[in-house]
This record gives structure tokens, C-alpha cells and sequence, in this order.
């Protein structure tokens, strides 16, 4: 796999990569890469089930509850006036 | 000019799409638990309500229903989305190919899916230094989203569309008129070649000033010989302008999988357990064609209220409908807000029975529209003393015809000699009755006496 | 062992193995009368009073507001939870050194791995008698420790246990199961974690647990399982099969199963697609690391928390799933891997038309030393799952059981049973551990 393309994964999965990072994984995500290419050889199947027993109609009511109080949940986090703190937008 | 728009609607549930947090918080961050937070061990579990309401809008929609949907997790990394994925539907929309009429005019709909809202962010600090502040208490609302085909031609049919079917969805979904705040809109729209999308845009009012304003700028380009750039803009409230987003340094590749927590819903089943139901603007469409009554009116009744449509056709059925209509449109909704809370069956019936007896004559208009006052403040209106009134009208006008004999031979060749007979009754009755019934009533007799 | 260590004993024996990443406070517990079970429980199942680190730096600190369904069950019918055991970050990895903390050594020889990503929790079952751990599975993280740790594993099926307060790694493919000496305590705990729980859907469309009522009789053997097996295993897994002939009248055939082989890859396109995106929400806001520099662009202040605090093995994970996601990739990873389980599955549901159960060994080798893993690839790693892989994919139920010794070190052997069917599994544990001697090992703390 060439460089550019694990930089590119990586800025897609906000990771920061050392050049010898790059590098190694670059030779790391071939090697394995090859190994998936075994997949090919498998009959394709339209599928659009997610798991490997059905889950089907699990549903919830319509009913407003809490179990965590709310309070203790804001003041583990880091706010200003009761607002989470977060990084520059711009 | 082509628009498109993508509409997301919150919907009203009492809890979120995902986890059981109330929908109606005040102080921020005060509706919240580990789900909506995106903490780790958390997941989500449906919301019945919110599954139920999509599938009625699709289906109001014309919307083909999917047999089966599921969910997908799109990915991607902003600070209002806690999962940094969004829990929607990307390649299972519940209802698709559908459309929606806009003064005649047929608007296509794409596309029906759900979706989870992600946090409320607020800007703080100076421009292009601006730190993010986030209010969870909207993570995790449910949204239904609606896209368009680009067939909206101006500004102003999107303006139209788009409140005519916020009409009809509160309906079906049962929103009181937040519009502002319950409804955000993307839209796509091109002058000539190339799109460029407005994103975000909230509440109707915004909407129409971004897409007048990226009309305008539109236009003014191409016609000094600009190209428009295909880009993706936003709108900016304070300023009332639409501005280019700054270009994303980063890439995003959303990278949709299905959602395992969830599986799948037969829609199907869904669907065919819940009845249809019909909207104010699709209701004044029938009572239009099947009454033959002029539609504006019948839009006017439905937009008061559906129970207010409900008494219209009541009356409808027993008297002219045009009658009916005037009635509806005129004493009734002027008694309405009184009227409303007493609708029970024998008061329908009581308001249907007046306007009957207007009609076959056995009262005046002025007493009908009495009585309905009546019927509206909860009074009994087979009030005795008003059937007494006009036949105490009648005496009136008999005793003094019967006293002047002249007035019935000079009518023929001078129609005004009725007027000594109407001033003479509205002097007598000292203001009990108004001209316009004293006239009728004097005429009525007048003829009566001549034939 | 006692029954019940002394706390102070205990203390010792973890400095040695590296077996809890967090110990309760107050281990006053151990010498009440009458006594509590002690249970451990996987340090990515959150625990109210305890960390949740998950194996990861970028946890430090995290305190969970709720409990696992699982654990509150636990502690629901009587049971004390002892402390946290060591794991791989978030579950990457096959031999437990992928921690971002302590790495637990293999109780019967100190230079050698416990096996992963459930090392602490087959150690402790090992070191500890009366003990149960719990763990998790995604590729066979509860049946490797426990083949190398010379324990019980029991991975129940995929939906069986409550996911809730599970900290994901793949979430079609996580399971939470036992590790034991006892096959005793496996049907009395199996239960009690067991059952539908609304606030994980996934846990609501199991028939109920039923746990007798059918007998082991006949079980296949893959012969894509008997290949690239160490010697030690090959023959200590050859007369296991003598065992189950001769000594418990069960008939064992051997079949060929030819999908089995796909299941590798598509265990990993998924497990990475999966985890990639639960793990995105690991960026320096709300839980974990904190990153406090707010000035930075979300961008670099998300990458710049995800850097540091992420190991290698879990960067490379991200990456791989993240590519099979991507535009142009998906079809040809994500969607077909998708359809590969799908394959999988039914390939086992044929077999079980004709047999009770599928029997493999649970893993190629005895556990290696810490010096031989550091000299593997990454392919040769996940290459070592190739076993506990399949029944993993497919969700179905499944045991490793000790079945044997080689240069001293435990080999255990694999029993896959039908969805829904854990009770298959408890009747050859049963009978199993009935005749076969297991060996624990000798430690004074």
C-alpha cells in the first residue's frame, strides 16, 4: 500500500502518523491486505444482515425515564456554565 | 431555477430516538444520560413513536414503504456528534418515490428516512478563533428527513411548499406551530449550471432569506459573467447572508456500515397495524370537490380546525352546502373558541338544527345567529322568549299594515312606502332588531299579503 | 490456592502474574462467613466503584455512572467482584500484549503469555480456586486464554448475554462469557447472566436458556482444523479424540468444511470495520484523557488525544477498518465479508443436521514466549485465531476445554454447539471433566 493512501486513511480516522509509522503500517496493511484478497474468491450474497442471529423488531415505548442521574453525568465532564467545553470550530 | 430541499423534522416524541431521556428539557445539558452522551458500554434501543410517525408521513407522502429497514452508522468527527458517527439510514429509507402537490403543481419526493439529531453547538469568541460549547440535550431527538427533487422553481414555491406541508405533517405527527425551531433545511439550488447547497438553515423565515439572498447572488453573478462555483455554503442569521463554509481541511469518508445494536423492522407489519389518517389540506381538497365549494373556503375551514371541518360537513349534508359554508365561515367561527370546548354530539346536532330552521324559515337569520351565540356560551337555545320576539316582530309589522291599508296599495308602483312600516317597527322595538331582518321580515309580509 | 485468598496473599500473587489491572478497595469480603463467590470481571465491562480502561491509555481515568447488565446480575444473585483483570486494548490482540497497562504472565510459566485478549480473566480462574472470571469474546478472546491457561472458556451464543456496559469492540461480534475450573459454576452462573435485557436490543430474541435435555452424542471433526497444528497440540488433541470414543461413547467423524477458510478474513474486515467506528468517540472530550488545549483546531485537537494515547496494534486496526469501509473498498471488504459470514453460518447449521457438535483444538501451539511474539508480523498473529474464528463469526456457542499437557503447558480443545444450544456444552463439560485430570498450577504467593 502506498503512503499516500495511509496518510489518507489516517487523516480520515484523525490519527497522526510519524513518518516511520507510515511507513511500517504502510507495509502492515499490504501484507494483510493481500491475506483479505482470499475474500474474492467467495460467492458474493446480498446481504443486509448485521449480525449473526436475526434481531428483528426489538422495540422501545415511548416513555421519558432516567437511570443516570444528570447532574453527576454534566459534572464529570468539563463545562462552562453548564455547556461542555469544546475545541475551536474554525 | 432549480431547488431541492432536504428537511429534517424533529419529531415529538416524549423521549429520544435511542434512549428513554425526556424530549423537553430546559436547563442545558440537564436531559442527558450515557447513550445520548456516547459513552463507552452505551447503546441505543428504538423509539416505538418515532418509527410510527415516519412510516405515517411516508405514507402521506405517496411514499413506496420498505418491506424491511435497517440502520447505518455514518462517521465522521465534529464536536456536537458524541459517537463521532450519527446513528441514521442510508441505504434503507423508510419510504421512497413519493410527492407532494404544491398549488397544483406536483413535488417529488426522493426519499423518507430517520435519523438522530446530533448536539447543539454555540460559537463563543472572536471570529475565526470561535471554541465550541455543546448542549446535549439535543443529542439523540429523533428526526425524520425528507428530500426533494429538485422541482421547486423560486424562493418563494419552496416558501409555500415547504409551510404547506408543515400544515399537513403537524397534523399527522401532532406538533403544536414551533416551526422555527423544530425544522432545519439544506437546500440545493442552481441558476444555471452548477448547485450550490446552503446547509443548515433553521425555521422557515431563515430559509426564505437564505434562498432569496443565494438567488440574488446568483443571479448578479452570472450576469456579469461569473461562473458560480459548486460549493457548499451556509447561512449566517445575524448578517442575512449565505457564506462559503470554509473548505474542510480534512477529509470525510462516512464509511457507512449497518448498525448491529439495532437489526432490522419489518415495516410491513408496521404499517398495516396503523390506520390512515387523513390532513387538513388533503381534507379541503375532497370537501371542495365532493361539496363543490369554493376551495380557499374550505382550506380556511380546515386551517381554523379539523372539528370546525367536522361541523361544516354536519351542516352540509342537511342543508346546501354553500348555505352551510356561510354559516361555518360566518356566526359559527365567529362563536368558535367558545363553541370548541362544548362539542359535544347534541350540540352539533343543536347547531345543525338551527341552521336548518333559518333555512325552512321558521326563524329569522338574526335569531339564528343568536341562538348559535347562545349554543356557544352554553344557554339553552330554544329560548321561549325568543320565539316570542318574532312573532312579536310579526305582530308588529301585521298590527300596522292592518292600520294602514295604503302602504300595501302604494307598494306596487312605489316599493319605498315600505320604509314607514320599517321605521315604525324599529321605533317600536327599540333596537331589538336589526334593519336587515325588520326589511326581510317587512317584505316577506308585504308579499305574502299582495299574493 | 485456598478457596479463599487472604488479601495479602492475593495482593502478592497479582505483583507476580499481572492478573488485576484494579482490585477492589475493601478485600475484607474474602474472609467472610459464609462466603461469597469472588468473580472477576474483564476491565471493558463497566463496574460502578471501579476504572474502565479497557486495556487503553486513553481510558485513564474513566469511572463508569452505570454497571454492566452482567456484572449487576453478578452481584444481584450474592457475588463479589474482586477487581478488574488485564485485557489487550479493547480486545486487539491474541496473546494479551497489547495492553496499554500490565501484561499478565502465563500462570504455569512466567515467560510465557496468558493468551488474549481475556488474559487477566484466565489467570485468575487459573490461580484462583472457587474463582469466576468474566469475559469477553469478539474472535476467540475467552477459549484462547483459557486453552492457555489450562482453564474452562464457555462463550455462549451471540445475543445470549446483555451487551450493556460492554465497551465495544465489534459490536456483531462481541459475546461475554465464563472462565472456570468448575463445570459446576457454569451452570449455576450461565443463568444468572443470561436473559433479555432491553437496553441491549441485541439480548432480546433468545428462546429461553435451557440447560439439560439433550446428550452429546456425535460430533464432526474439520479436517481444515487439523492442519499447521504444533506437534504437542496434534497429539494431545489425537488422543482427546481417543478419549471421547473409548472413554464417553461419542461417535467422532472427521468432515471437511471448505468455507471455514474465508472465515479469517472476514473476521477481520468486519471486527476492524466495527471497531473503527466505535472507537471514534475516543478524542479527548467528555470521558478518558482529557485533552484540555481547547485553542487547537478540533481537528488536530481530536487527532493529536488519539495519537498519543492509542496503541499500535489499535492504530492498526483503525486503519485497516476504516479503509474497508471507504468508498471503493466497501464493496469489496465490508459488503462481502458480510455475505461471507452469512456463508459460514450455514455451512455449521449443515453439519449439525448430522452432528451434535463441531470439535477443533482451540489454538495451533502451546502459549508462546513473550520473546517469540515480539518477532511475529501482525498477519502471523491473526493467523494464530484461524481456530476460535469461525464459531466466533458465526455466534455460535462454544468451549475450550483443557484437554491435555504439552512440555508442561496446557492444551485445550474447542466444542461448538448450535445457536441457542449452550446446554450441549454443559454436558460435555460434565462428562468431560468427569475422567480427564486437570492440572493447576504450583504457586506459593
Amino acid at each position: 500500500m502506498d503512503i499516500e493512501t495511509v496518510r489518507k486513511v489516517a487523516r480520515v480516522a484523525r490519527l497522526k502518523l510519524t513518518p516511520d509509522e507510515e511507513k511500517e503500517f504502510a507495509r502492515d496493511l499490504e501484507e494483510v491486505l493481500t491475506y483479505f484478497s482470499l475474500l474474492d474468491e467467495a460467492p458474493r450474497v446480498d446481504t443486509h444482515d448485521f449480525n449473526p442471529v436475526r434481531v428483528a423488531d426489538v422495540l422501545r415505548e415511548d416513555d421519558p425515564a432516567r437511570d443516570v442521574n444528570a447532574e453527576k453525568l454534566r459534572d464529570s465532564m468539563d463545562t462552562y456554565q453548564d455547556m461542555v467545553r469544546g475545541p475551536r470550530l474554525s | 431555477m432549480r431547488i431541492g430541499l432536504e428537511v429534517h423534522v424533529q419529531l415529538p416524541t416524549r423521549s429520544k430516538l435511542f434512549c428513554s431521556c425526556s424530549t423537553s428539557a430546559e436547563e442545558p445539558n440537564s436531559s442527558i444520560c450515557p447513550t445520548c452522551l456516547g459513552f463507552p458500554g452505551s447503546r441505543p434501543a428504538i423509539n416505538r413513536k418515532a418509527l410510527e410517525m415516519a412510516v405515517q408521513i411516508a405514507r402521506f407522502l405517496q411514499c413506496r414503504i420498505a418491506p424491511e429497514i435497517w440502520f447505518s452508522r455514518k462517521t465522521y468527527f465534529y464536536p456536537d456528534l458524541p459517537k463521532h458517527f450519527q446513528i441514521t439510514q442510508y441505504d434503507s429509507p423508510v419510504g421512497v418515490d413519493g410527492h407532494f402537490m404544491v398549488e397544483g403543481k406536483s413535488i417529488g419526493i426522493w426519499r423518507v428516512h430517520v435519523e438522530e439529531d446530533p448536539g447543539r453547538i454555540k460559537r463563543v469568541g472572536r471570529s475565526g478563533e470561535e471554541v465550541s460549547l455543546i448542549d446535549y440535550n439535543r443529542s439523540g431527538i429523533p428526526l425524520v428527513e425528507i428530500v426533494t427533487a429538485p422541482d421547486l422553481s423560486s424562493p418563494d414555491e419552496a416558501r409555500i411548499f415547504l409551510t404547506e406541508l408543515l400544515v399537513e405533517l403537524r397534523h399527522i405527527i401532532g406538533t403544536s406551530a414551533g416551526d422555527e425551531q423544530s425544522v432545519r433545511a439544506d437546500a440545493n439550488i442552481s441558476m444555471g449550471e452548477e448547485r450550490v447547497e446552503v446547509k443548515n438553515v433553521q425555521g422557515l423565515r431563515n430559509l426564505e432569506r437564505a434562498l432569496k439572498f443565494e438567488a440574488n447572488r446568483q443571479q448578479r453573478m452570472l450576469e456579469s459573467g461569473m461562473k458560480v462555483v459548486r460549493e457548499t455554503r451556509r447561512f449566517d442569521e445575524e448578517r442575512k447572508v449565505t457564506l462559503s463554509a470554509r473548505e474542510k481541511e480534512f477529509e470525510e469518508d462516512y464509511g457507512y456500515i449497518g448498525e448491529p445494536d439495532l437489526g432490522v423492522y419489518d415495516l410491513t407489519r408496521f404499517a398495516s397495524s396503523m390506520p390512515e389518517i387523513e390532513t387538513p389540506l388533503r381534507r379541503a381538497q375532497r370537501m371542495s370537490a365532493h361539496y363543490v365549494v369554493d376551495y380557499e373556503k374550505a382550506r380556511q375551514i380546515v386551517l381554523t380546525s379539523m372539528a370546525l371541518a367536522d361541523l361544516f360537513e354536519a351542516i352540509a349534508k342537511r342543508v346546501d352546502p354553500e348555505v352551510a359554508m356561510n354559516w361555518t365561515l360566518g356566526p359559527i367561527s365567529n362563536n368558535w373558541s367558545q363553541l370548541l370546548p362544548r362539542l359535544t354530539e347534541q350540540v352539533v346536532e343543536d347547531v345543525v338544527t338551527v341552521v336548518q330552521q333559518v333555512v325552512d324559515r321558521q326563524i329569522t337569520d338574526s335569531e339564528g345567529r343568536r341562538r348559535i351565540g347562545a349554543i356557544a356560551v352554553g344557554e339553552c337555545a330554544q329560548d321561549v322568549s325568543c320565539a316570542v320576539e318574532d312573532a312579536l316582530l310579526d305582530s308588529i309589522i301585521s298590527q300596522y299594515l292592518d292600520e294602514h291599508p295604503q302602504v300595501l296599495k302604494d307598494y306596487a308602483s312605489n316599493p319605498r312606502s315600505a320604509n314607514s312600516v320599517i321605521g315604525h317597527v324599529m321605533k317600536v322595538a327599540q333596537g331589538k332588531y336589526n334593519s336587515q331582518e325588520v326589511v326581510e321580515a317587512v317584505r316577506k309580509e308585504i308579499e305574502r299579503r299582495k299574493g | 490456592m485456598s478457596r479463599f485468598p487472604c488479601p495479602d496473599k492475593l495482593l502478592k500473587l497479582n505483583q507476580r502474574f499481572k492478573i488485576f489491572t484494579e482490585l477492589a478497595e475493601d478485600l475484607s469480603f474474602l474472609q467472610e462467613y459464609p462466603p461469597r463467590t469472588h468473580f472477576s470481571a474483564k476491565d471493558n465491562l463497566c463496574a460502578v466503584g471501579f476504572q474502565a480502561r479497557a486495556g487503553s491509555r486513553i481510558l485513564e481515568g474513566y469511572r463508569p455512572p452505570f454497571d454492566a447488565t452482567a456484572i449487576w446480575r453478578m452481584r444481584q444473585e450474592g457475588a463479589a467482584l474482586l477487581g478488574k483483570t488485564n485485557m489487550d486494548e479493547f480486545g486487539f490482540g491474541t496473546f494479551c500484549t497489547n495492553s496499554g497497562y500490565d501484561i499478565p504472565r502465563n500462570p504455569f510459566d512466567e515467560e510465557r503469555a496468558c493468551g488474549g485478549s481475556s488474559g487477566g480473566a484466565a489467570a485468575a480462574t487459573s490461580l484462583l480456586e472457587g474463582h469466576v472470571a468474566l469475559g469477553v469474546s469478539t474472535g476467540g478472546s475467552i477459549s484462547c486464554p483459557a486453552s492457555f491457561c489450562g482453564v474452562i472458556g464457555l462463550t455462549p451464543t451471540y445475543g445470549r448475554i446483555s451487551r450493556h456496559g460492554l465497551i465495544d469492540y465489534a459490536n456483531s461480534l462481541d459475546k461475554i462469557g465464563l472462565l472456570v475450573r468448575d463445570p459446576l459454576a457454569l451452570r449455576k452462573w450461565l443463568p444468572v447472566i443470561s436473559g433479555p435485557d432491553p437496553k441491549d436490543p441485541t439480548s432480546c430474541v433468545q428462546p429461553a436458556l435451557v440447560t439439560s435435555g439433550r446428550r452429546v452424542e456425535r460430533v464432526a471433526v474439520p479436517k481444515e482444523a487439523t492442519e499447521n497444528l504444533s506437534s504437542g497440540v496434534e497429539s494431545q488433541f489425537a488422543r482427546s479424540l481417543a478419549s471421547l470414543q473409548e472413554e464417553h461413547g461419542i461417535l467422532v467423524e472427521e468432515v471437511s468444511m471448505p468455507s471455514l477458510r474465508f472465515a479469517l478474513s472476514a473476521y477481520y474486515v468486519l471486527a476492524t470495520s466495527e471497531a473503527s467506528t466505535n472507537l471514534a468517540r475516543y478524542c479527548g472530550m467528555r470521558f478518558g484523557v482529557r485533552n484540555l488545549d481547547i485553542s487547537q483546531h478540533f481537528n488536530d485537537f481530536f487527532a493529536e488525544t488519539r495519537s498519543a494515547n492509542f496503541g499500535t496494534e489499535a492504530k492498526r486496526r483503525i486503519l485497516l477498518g476504516t479503509y474497508a469501509r471507504m468508498v471503493g473498498f466497501r464493496d469489496r471488504y465490508y459488503m462481502k465479508a458480510l455475505a461471507v459470514r452469512q456463508l459460514v453460518i450455514a455451512e455449521y447449521k449443515k453439519m449439525f443436521q448430522d452432528f451434535d457438535l463441531v470439535l477443533t483444538p482451540t489454538m495451533p501451539f502451546i502459549a508462546p514466549h513473550f520473546a517469540e511474539i515480539e518477532r511475529m508480523r501482525p498477519l502471523e498473529a491473526y493467523q494464530a485465531d484461524f481456530l476460535t474464528v469461525p464459531p466466533n463469526l458465526a455466534g455460535l456457542p462454544h468451549l475450550s476445554l483443557p484437554c491435555g499437557y504439552s512440555d508442561s503447558m496446557p492444551v485445550g480443545m474447542q466444542l461448538v454447539a448450535p445457536h441457542w444450544e449452550e446446554r450441549l456444552l454443559l454436558d460435555i463439560a460434565d462428562r468431560w471433566t468427569s475422567k480427564f485430570k486437570m492440572r493447576f498450577p504450583e504457586v506459593s504467593a
